[in-house]
């Protein structure tokens, strides 16, 4: 369902100069399948979701989601994903039922079909209880589940979800955890961003490890173990980076501190 | 990115046409959200209401207390003043002004004060000044000893230059508005007191006076009714108008774009399947919407208002150029709402598209009302009418084109409606593109909130500096030409009268435009061959260059003519000219054409087409580059006239510059144009035969034969038309970014923040 090849995104930037947010990145996400990006804030998660759902173009690389071109066929990956991330905020003035109900107009559904789709996920999504609240008076929680929803209106085949249980109180972020699931049951294809490791071991089907743009090493969790002779996935995950820091140093030949 | 998927990413963002449905559905929801915003429901709806009618009950009040407020007079020596006629009225318990003078008398009340009882005449004075200064007293007049005199019999003969005829002093203080207001009561009273004295002077000695009276006059006020009533306020209104559609704009347009930013929202909308366009689209129509509702509000409850106050005040009336509006008039007001609302909405919109929270927005929208204000307020200048100068400046001709339709002068507003419309609408085009560039530009959407630091900018400068300028060198590069050239076109005085002194005047504008194009070129390209865009283009265009400017001169040189025609110079500006033209005519040729030829051609090319246009062509910048390079090159020449022919040039030059991908067919064009120019009576005087074949000797010097005009223009067309036929060439510059790995900083440097 998406394909990533050798995707990368360079910003102009007034401290850094040319910096490369995503430098050579290349993956591919099967249906029903979880995928787990995991790594450290600033590593480039965002911006290869920002790029998969088209908001951003890429500097160079493919990448195709339900087998549209993110940069030819825009239109075509935006109406074949939903796209919830930290970023994606709800309108304060607007009522849960009311925003869901314009994102599904936007996709250009028909009247009849809109609402037995908005009634149906506002049951599953136990939403009725706030149907009628503007979005500035909900709580982290009842937010969440307005993106989700808006993201899953339009039933799509792939789902992103970039940094969801960020700021989310447990119960919530269960509960979110849970929904991913069951979408995973109905043949989905998810992408889950986090920088907590918990969330990826218990949740995903194959995991890439991004840091400073780069995937350092993917696959599932027991061909990370095997790989790296590591049970302990948090001390994989360090070791990798850590290791990564190495190389860099030995790369450019200079004595830098290794803070990991 | 390369420039295949540039191309590719073009062609997708044109494939898809936006659909009115959705276009429809993001402007009903961000009608609905806006109007679920109590501030912008109080700012747009509540404020009008209630400011007019609060303004109108204030003036009301006003007008009352400056009808009713008696002000106070001292008069100093009532013991001089004649018995008759009478000035004042002395009752038991008060003196005042006698009722013979009408209303001024009721609105003044009168101390009486002897020069005895004050202690002398210094005395008084002191105390007088004292008074008024400190608003005791509002006016103070003066009656001394010898105005006595006054009341005897009439003179004999007038004295030498009327230096002792009787005087009264009348003190007052013009930083106090009700002294000012006082004195005014009290010199009208004054002179109807003197009339008085004088007609019962006149009827002692056996004159009737009203048989003295020579003449009278009689006015009467021609002008159609509607524009009688409409006078006053076909300025003002428009005027409220667009200054209420310009705020009405900006407050959505800060909400729409850097509120959605700072909230989030945005992006959501992004990652929908809305079309960017179809984004803008909707977005510009729902400020579009509160801007013609807020001019419109705003100026219905300014006219219901002032209609009822002016009925009740009961001013103005058949005289007046101040008087009730006139309702339905007003209507045509409308004409020009709709079309300077949008662009109004537009410039907003792509304005407020940069700020990256609604507080950054207000601060970038400012600068925008103060360029648009004057444009405003052009209009309101006395004298300013709707005529071809004024109606080519954007807004100025809608405004002044509606107010002719208020006015009901319809033929006038017929002949022009053409032109300010294609303005206008020219206007409204750009406008929309920008906003619609804005919202396709990602780091636009997206930047990243960069702490600006002058040391950090340097720096970026010379590590990042690319083979050609960005756009915003290249305008910071233009700027910086402009206002040189502003401050030392400032320091020149007068034209000198030796060629030397000529020489140096033509000289410095040239230095000033190419210096700071090759330094910029130097220290901030790598490439100073590509950012002055020196290349060598296919050999043809070289020579066809040459044919083009050949043929195309005695076009130009009827374009100036017409210019001329359309904003005369005045003949003051022209004969501050001679000596200028009568020394370069003197000089020799050779000198003369390195001077005004050879220099200004390579100069002036290689600032405007070679580096700035470098710069601004980037970023799929192509209209952008010809025409802000044509507009700048034309406001370096200075002279209006001159200004307006050489951005038409500049346009052509600019466009030819973009085919070839090179500067230098375009210097030899402007080259070969400037040497016919400072050549053309030479030619003619020559003893060259074939120089019958193109000009004639007329009265004004020599001019081009009209048929070699059409046939010149005949073949400048076809050579523009070759030009249109080369492959317009892949500018490398249009790629700013590097794309191998030794150009990137190294990562490790922000290792803390990653940990």
């Amino acid at each position: 369902m998406i394909h990533v090849q050798h995707l990368s995104k360079v910003y102009e930037d007034l401290q850094r100069g040319r910096f490369v947010a995503v430098d050579g990145v290349s993956f591919s996400v099967g249906a029903g399948e979880i995928f787990g990006l995991l790594g450290p804030n600033g590593a480039g998660k965002t911006t290869v979701l920002r790029m998969l759902s088209t908001v951003l173009e890429p500097t160079e690389g493919i990448a195709t989601v339900a087998g549209y071109d993110v940069v030819r066929d825009a239109a075509e990956v935006r109406r074949s994903i939903g796209f919830v991330s930290n970023n994606t905020a709800i309108y304060d003035r607007m009522t849960a039922w009311e925003m869901v109900e314009y994102f599904g107009r936007l996709h250009g559904m028909a009247n009849d079909e809109l609402h037995d789709r908005l009634s149906n996920l506002f049951e599953q999504l136990r939403m009725n209880d706030f149907r009628d609240v503007p979005g500035g008076k909900m709580s982290t929680g009842m937010k969440q589940k307005v993106s989700i929803a808006r993201a899953m209106i339009h039933d799509p085949p792939v789902l992103v979800f970039d940094e969801a249980t960020l700021g989310l109180d447990v119960l919530v972020a269960r509960n979110l955890l849970a929904v991913i699931r069951t979408l995973r049951e109905a043949g989905k294809c998810l992408v889950f961003s986090t920088h907590i490791m918990s969330e990826v071991e218990r949740l995903c089907d194959r995991i890439a490890i991004m840091y400073r743009g780069e995937i350092l090493d993917s696959g599932t969790l027991e061909e990370l173990r095997a790989r790296h002779r590591e049970d302990d996935f948090e001390e994989l995950f360090f070791g990798l980076l850590n290791h990564h820091e190495q190389e860099l140093i030995a790369k450019r030949g200079g004595e830098s501190e290794v803070l990991v | 990115m390369s420039e295949y998927s540039k191309q590719i990413r073009r062609d997708a963002a044109s494939a898809g046409k936006p659909r009115w449905s959705a276009i429809w559905l993001i402007y009903v929801r961000e009608m609905k959200d806006q109007l679920r915003d109590r501030r912008t429901l109080f700012t747009i709806a509540v404020l009008p209401m209630l400011l007019y009618p609060l303004v109108g009950m204030l003036l009301l009040q006003i007008a009352q207390f400056t009808r009713q407020n008696e002000t106070t007079v001292c008069i100093i020596g009532h013991e001089n003043l004649p018995e008759s006629p009478p000035l004042l009225v002395k009752s038991e318990d008060e003196t005042r002004f006698s009722s013979d003078f009408g209303e001024s008398a009721e609105s003044l009340a009168v101390v009486t004060h002897a020069w005895d009882d004050l202690g002398g005449a210094t005395e008084a004075r002191e105390n007088a000044e004292k008074w008024i200064r400190s608003g005791k007293f509002d006016v103070v007049v003066l009656a001394p000893e010898s105005f006595k005199e006054a009341g005897g019999k009439i003179r004999g003969a007038l004295p030498e230059g009327n230096a002792s005829l009787p005087n009264l002093e009348l003190m007052f203080n013009v930083g106090s508005d009700e002294s000012v207001v006082t004195r005014g009561r009290m010199s009208a009273l004054l002179t109807s007191w003197r009339a008085n004295w004088i007609n019962s002077r006149l009827t002692g000695v056996g004159i009737d006076p009203a048989r003295l009276i020579p003449f009278e006059w009689t006015e009467k006020n021609v002008a159609p009714e509607r524009t009688r009533e409409a006078a006053f306020w076909s300025k003002l209104l428009p005027f409220i108008m667009l200054v209420w559609a310009m705020t009405g704009a900006f407050y959505p347009a800060i909400d729409l774009v850097a509120g959605e930013k700072e909230r989030g929202t945005l992006e959501t909308l992004l990652c929908s399947p809305a079309l960017r366009s179809e984004i803008v689209w909707g977005k510009l129509a729902t400020v579009t919407t509160f801007s013609m509702s807020t001019a419109l509000l705003n100026a219905g409850s300014m006219l219901i208002t002032s209609t009822l106050v002016f009925q009740h005040l009961n001013v103005g009336g058949g005289i007046g150029s101040v008087g009730s509006p006139p309702l339905v008039p007003m209507l045509w007001l409308l004409v020009a709402l709709v079309p300077l609302s949008c662009l109004f909405s537009a410039l907003a919109l792509a304005v407020a598209a940069m700020a990256r929270s609604s507080k950054e927005g207000q601060y970038y929208l400012m600068p925008l009302m103060m360029v648009t204000l004057p444009l405003v307020m052009l209009p309101m200048l006395p004298g300013t009418k709707l005529g071809i100068g004024t109606s080519l400046i954007p807004v100025t001709g809608m405004f002044l084109l509606a107010r002719s339709l208020v006015e009901g002068q319809f033929g006038l507003a017929l002949s022009f409606t053409p032109v300010v419309f294609l303005v206008t609408g020219g206007c409204l085009w750009f406008a929309a593109r920008w906003a619609r560039r804005q919202f396709e530009n990602e780091s636009v959407l997206f930047g990243s909130g960069d702490q600006w630091e002058l040391g950090m900018w340097v720096r970026h400068l010379w590590r990042d500096r690319q083979t050609a300028a960005t756009p915003a060198q290249a305008y910071g590069c233009g700027a910086l030409i402009l206002v040189s050239l502003f401050f030392a076109r400032l320091t020149i005085t007068e034209i000198p009268d030796s060629f030397s002194g000529i020489a140096k005047l033509v000289m410095m504008p040239q230095v000033l435009i190419v210096f700071p194009a090759l330094a910029m070129a130097t220290m901030f390209t790598t490439s100073v061959r590509q950012s002055l865009r020196l290349r060598m283009p296919h050999w043809t265009t070289l020579p066809i260059g040459l044919l083009f400017a050949l043929a195309m001169h005695p076009t130009y040189v009827m374009l100036s003519k017409l210019v001329s025609g359309l904003y005369p110079i005045s003949e003051q500006a022209a004969l501050a000219m001679k000596p200028f033209s009568d020394q370069i005519a003197a000089a020799p040729w050779s000198s003369t054409l390195l001077l005004m030829a050879v220099l200004p051609a390579v100069c002036e090319e290689i600032a405007f087409r070679g580096f700035i246009f470098g710069g601004l062509v980037r970023d799929r910048g192509r209209v952008r580059a010809v025409l802000v390079t044509a507009l700048m090159f034309g406001i370096s020449h200075g002279v209006l006239q001159q200004s307006i022919c050489a951005s038409i040039m500049g346009v052509v030059l600019g466009w030819i510059t973009l085919r070839t991908g090179s500067l230098l067919p375009c210097i030899i064009i402007h080259l070969t144009n400037n040497a016919l120019s400072v050549s053309l009576s030479r030619i003619s005087s020559s003893s060259w035969e074939g120089a019958r074949l193109f000009l004639t000797e007329t009265d004004a010097g020599p001019a081009y034969q009209p048929l070699w005009t059409l046939v010149g223009l005949a073949i400048a067309g076809t050579c523009l038309l070759y030009f249109g036929t080369i492959d317009s060439p892949i500018d490398e510059s249009e790629s700013p970014i590097a794309s191998h790995h030794g150009d990137y900083t190294d990562p490790t440097k922000s290792l803390a923040s990653a940990s």
